[in-house]
């Protein structure tokens, strides 16, 4: 089955997707809750969408298109308050975080629909330990070819998304001493990694893609569990990397990072990404995985070893005039202060201690999420 | 001879458990029908007199196990029981006292038809209010269910068992008074009773906490901790003639509200929670003795459907409204069935403090013994048709 084409977007347009976690508000464990409260949700309209995900105890909601910061975060507080006193009326607490600090893997149930049925069949354990919980940003793209360009521009700066995002340091119960333990769990599948490097859209669709699908073994995008990838049906790149943080104002920054970022680069100053950039790019992963904001990266051109924190709040201040011209100054605010304070992955094991258990850094979760003061 | 028949009656207790756990292992297996059905069955087989395996009137040992083992479970119960939740959706608090007294009073109602007098249909319809905690806690836990149906069952159970020890200790209060003319004693058996019983529960629910928070690393060492100080609390309602049933459950309220975590291996507080579920359920079960039953089957089956009727109803009307579908509101009523240890623990307490009920309500025997070993099957089907419980992974 051929690659269909590249739909046009309006270019840095922006959408937001989030898989949030459903508990227990008794043991703080996960709940098999979404039938309920989709059903629930379903009596009145939804701002956004709402959608199940491969376990009951996760729900995927994602926004509308939106241009700036400012009403991407409305819409994103907006499903957020819905969402919440939808959990009210049943007894179900919602929140982010990439991973539950506890969860057994081998209790969740996979919610039932063919797609969901079929994978749990081909992963096996993998399935049922994919209950793990991400934010993707959209990023409107004006052609495939900007599209690719963009995905490969943007390899450098995958770590900075990992460490501001960060926010799963427990799994199983047990501290992992990663900042972000839900990537180590995308990385089992066969299919994840980064998009062969190609910068042009003919080359990636006709080519690269027609080979696989010959293969047998992809049948559609959807079957890549690529950091980045292309979403051709919507016109845009899907950022993979970030764990849900706990509040709707994080996750709206970081996408106000990404397209900050993207502006920058479609100018075309910076020195264009080739396949060589990748030598460094799992081991910058890793480092922004294992250490988060105080890990150090290897610049893919220099080959200058930095710390994350400081490229991170460098870079920041560089995308200064681009976000304010896309209305996304903000967000960047927001942003630079959690890389000088730390973040949520911090801020839970900083729950740990003072509770002394993990299901007290759940309910914290759960009030984090709430929009409840974050102290 | 003389000997061996001291030491068979000594081994009558254990023998009787042990042949109850394999009988509900075996039948868990070959059926797929709840563990605790099979339980009752077997205390009741062994305890008629025809087979006189088992004493049929409880010893005080017995008794005081078995009340162990339920207050093990009505903490529980109270752990998992959100008052917020009726705060955040007054429908469910509505649903559960609209529920718990069209149950008295359709119940009421029909005994009174039957000739019962008025303070045995009373007493039988406040008992009829009430779903059975042990029956709803242990089958969900067995097919590890979690949804609305799940959370509203036991929530539901919460409120109408509330009601019906306060509705019962009244109405025995009232019979004393009318008995005796003793105000003051047919006021301090009840009211003051139950307040003085929910206080020590709550006192419980602070201090324990707190002492475990102090300890540090509660994640670990809750379960026991919790299981002792629940075992204590009950021996010290029993010998200061309290409710163990209303203070255990006001230990495991507070002790939730006041946040200190309770890791889910601790469900059921582990094998110490299994070994003595097996017991409770035996021992009630053999206070039944089949000559009671043949008398008040006729009007206990329909006590039952009228129960039934009455609660499925009252919990459906209120399903929309509250956020459910029409289904799990109906499912939610017909999981609400279970009657057991509840209700022979209740009268076993008001026989030690004198009014004999067991034996005038052969009517209550009957139902109680017939939803004991019906109701886990019946919860278990309704949480099933809910698709709440965990699939079997295909072997």
């Amino acid at each position: 089955m051929a690659l269909e084409p590249f739909a046009q977007s309006v270019a840095l347009t922006l959408g937001v997707e989030l898989e949030l976690q459903l508990v227990n508000l008794s043991d703080f464990d996960l709940a098999d809750a979404s039938p309920d409260l989709l059903h629930l949700l379903k009596r009145q309209p939804f701002p956004g969408n709402v959608t199940p995900e491969m376990t009951e105890s996760m729900i995927e909601i994602n926004s509308s298109v939106h241009t700036q910061h400012h009403s991407l975060l409305a819409q994103l507080q907006d499903i957020r308050d819905t969402l919440v006193q939808a959990g009210d009326r049943l007894n179900i607490g919602i929140c982010g975080g990439g991973t539950h600090p506890f969860q057994q893997w081998s209790s969740q149930k996979i919610f039932s629909g063919p797609r969901f049925q079929e994978l749990s069949a081909l992963y096996g354990y993998l399935a049922k330990q994919f209950t793990i919980f991400g934010q993707h940003v959209h990023i409107g793209c004006a052609s495939g070819d900007d599209a690719m360009f963009l995905l490969h521009s943007l390899n450098r700066y995958v770590p900075h998304f990992i460490a501001l995002s960060a926010s799963s340091p427990f799994v199983q119960g047990r501290d992992t001493q990663f900042d972000s333990a839900r990537l180590n769990s995308v990385f089992a599948f066969p299919m994840s990694g980064r998009a062969p490097f190609t910068l042009r859209w003919a080359e990636f669709s006709d080519v690269y893609f027609a080979k696989m699908a010959k293969t047998g073994i992809i049948k559609s995008m959807k079957d890549f569990y690529w950091d980045i990838r292309p979403k051709p049906e919507f016109g845009t790149i899907e950022l993979r990397v970030c764990d849900t943080p706990l509040t709707v104002e994080r996750a709206a920054a970081l996408a106000a990072y990404l397209q900050a970022l993207c502006r920058h680069l479609l100018e075309r100053r910076e020195e264009p990404p080739v396949e060589d950039d990748y030598l460094v790019y799992n081991y910058n992963r890793f480092q922004a995985c294992r250490f988060g904001l105080d890990g150090a990266i290897t610049h893919p051109k220099t080959y200058e070893t930095m710390s994350l924190r400081e490229d991170i709040i460098t870079t920041l201040r560089k995308m200064a005039p681009h976000a304010e011209a896309l209305g996304g100054s903000a967000g960047l605010q927001h942003l630079s202060d959690a890389a000088m304070n730390g973040s949520h992955a911090q801020y839970l094991r900083t729950q740990y201690q003072r509770h002394g258990s993990a299901e007290g850094m759940v309910d914290a979760a759960i009030r984090g999420f709430r929009g409840e003061a974050m102290a | 001879m003389q000997s061996l028949l001291s030491i068979l009656a000594d081994l009558s207790w254990p023998f009787a458990i042990a042949a109850a756990w394999v009988a509900g292992e075996f039948g868990h297996r070959w059926t797929g029908l709840p563990r605790i059905s099979f339980y009752g069955l077997v205390g009741f087989v062994l305890a008629q007199n025809s087979i006189g395996v088992l004493p049929s009137s409880g010893s005080a040992t017995m008794l005081l196990m078995a009340d162990a083992a339920f207050g093990l479970i009505l903490f529980e119960m109270g752990y998992r029981i959100n008052l917020r939740w009726l705060r955040n959706n007054l429908w469910l608090g509505v649903t559960g006292l609209v529920e718990a007294i069209s149950t008295f009073a359709v119940v009421y109602l029909i005994a009174s038809q039957f000739g019962v007098t008025t303070m045995n249909a009373l007493l039988l319809a406040s008992l009829a209010m009430s779903s059975s905690p042990a029956t709803v806690l242990r089958v969900i836990n067995e097919e590890r269910s979690s949804g609305q149906v799940t959370e509203r069952v036991l929530h539901l159970t919460a409120i109408n068992c509330v009601l019906a020890v306060f509705t019962f200790n009244a109405i025995v209060g009232l019979w004393i008074f009318h008995s005796s003319g003793d105000w003051l004693g047919a006021t301090s058996s009840s009211l003051v009773v139950l307040l003085a019983s929910a206080g020590v529960g709550a006192l419980f629910g602070i201090v324990v906490p707190a002492m475990l928070r102090k300890l540090g690393n509660m994640t670990q060492d809750a379960t026991v901790a919790f299981a002792l100080s629940v075992i204590l609390l009950v021996a010290l309602t029993y010998s200061t003639r309290l409710s163990p049933l209303l203070a255990t459950l006001a230990f495991g309220l507070v002790a939730r509200h006041r946040r200190v975590a309770f890791s889910k291996t601790q469900r059921n507080f582990g094998a110490l929670g299994e070994l003595l579920t097996v017991l409770l359920f035996v021992f009630a079960a053999s206070t039944m003795q089949w000559s009671t039953l043949a008398t008040g089957t006729g009007l206990a089956l329909l006590v039952i459907v009228a129960r039934f009727i009455t609660k499925v109803a009252s919990v459906t009307a209120f399903s929309h409204v509250s956020g459910i579908s029409w289904r799990k509101g109906v499912l939610t009523g017909i999981a609400l069935t279970p009657v057991s240890a509840f209700i022979i623990l209740l009268l076993e307490h008001a026989r030690q403090s004198g009014v004999d009920l067991g034996h005038e309500l052969s009517a209550l025997a009957a139902m109680t013994l017939i939803l004991e070993i019906v109701g886990p099957i019946v919860i278990q089907r309704a949480l099933i048709w809910a698709k709440e419980t965990q699939q079997k992974e295909p072997q």
